[in-house]
């Protein structure tokens, strides 16, 4: 019984970090609600991208 | 037991996964736009070379070049050159939807500049200060 209730405890929190992207907002459709998202750009991934481009430009590799 | 395992896995994995998916940018579509902004610069790249070996030009901290030297020629080539930075910026930013994200392009893109630099180009550091490399 008491494994089962932690079982029950594990799904629900994993089904909220799945879950964690989706925001439903119910409401009056004449009052918009307003969500300010925090963006996170992962930094090393963008400068692989720019490394990239900038081995192209260069000449260093053919494509991108 | 195994099951409360099994769940913490897949929840830990498909985390993962989606961070793994958010670090991929790229430029999706090769518009027209970009695609000539990518080639004008490859086609000035050796004349930018030569400029920035002569100390007429460096790279700036958010991205650009900058002239260094007042009265120098080819400020034409410079304006050119950022231009096309700016569209490679706003594309990469518009197809990874990192609207708003600009500056952070911009500066990364700078350090990326800094770091592939040669011996004895001028860059300018985060806290604005120009050195030679």
């Amino acid at each position: 019984m008491n494994q089962r209730w932690h079982e029950k405890i594990l799904v629900l929190t994993a089904a909220l970090v799945l879950a964690g992207c989706t925001v439903k907002a119910v409401g009056d459709p004449n009052r918009p609600i307003t969500i300010n998202a925090h963006i996170t750009v992962d930094i090393q991934g963008l400068q692989q991208t720019a490394s990239g481009i900038e081995d192209f430009v260069s000449g260093k590799t053919p494509q991108i | 037991m195994k099951t409360m395992l099994k769940i913490f896995v897949t929840a830990a994995l498909l985390s993962a996964g989606s961070t793994i998916y958010a670090a991929q940018y790229d430029i999706k579509q090769m518009t027209p736009e970009v695609r000539q902004a990518l080639e004008n610069r490859r086609a000035r790249f050796n004349e930018l070379h030569a400029l920035k070996a002569q100390g007429i030009v460096g790279e700036n901290n958010r991205g650009y070049i900058e002239f260094l030297e007042s009265g120098a020629a080819a400020p034409s080539l410079v304006i050119a050159e950022n231009s096309d930075r700016k569209v490679i910026y706003q594309t990469i930013a518009e197809q990874n939807d990192l609207q708003g994200q600009l500056d952070t392009i911009e500066k990364v893109f700078a350090q990326v500049q800094r770091d592939k630099a040669e011996s004895g180009d001028r860059i300018q550091g985060d806290d604005g200060q120009w050195i030679q490399k």
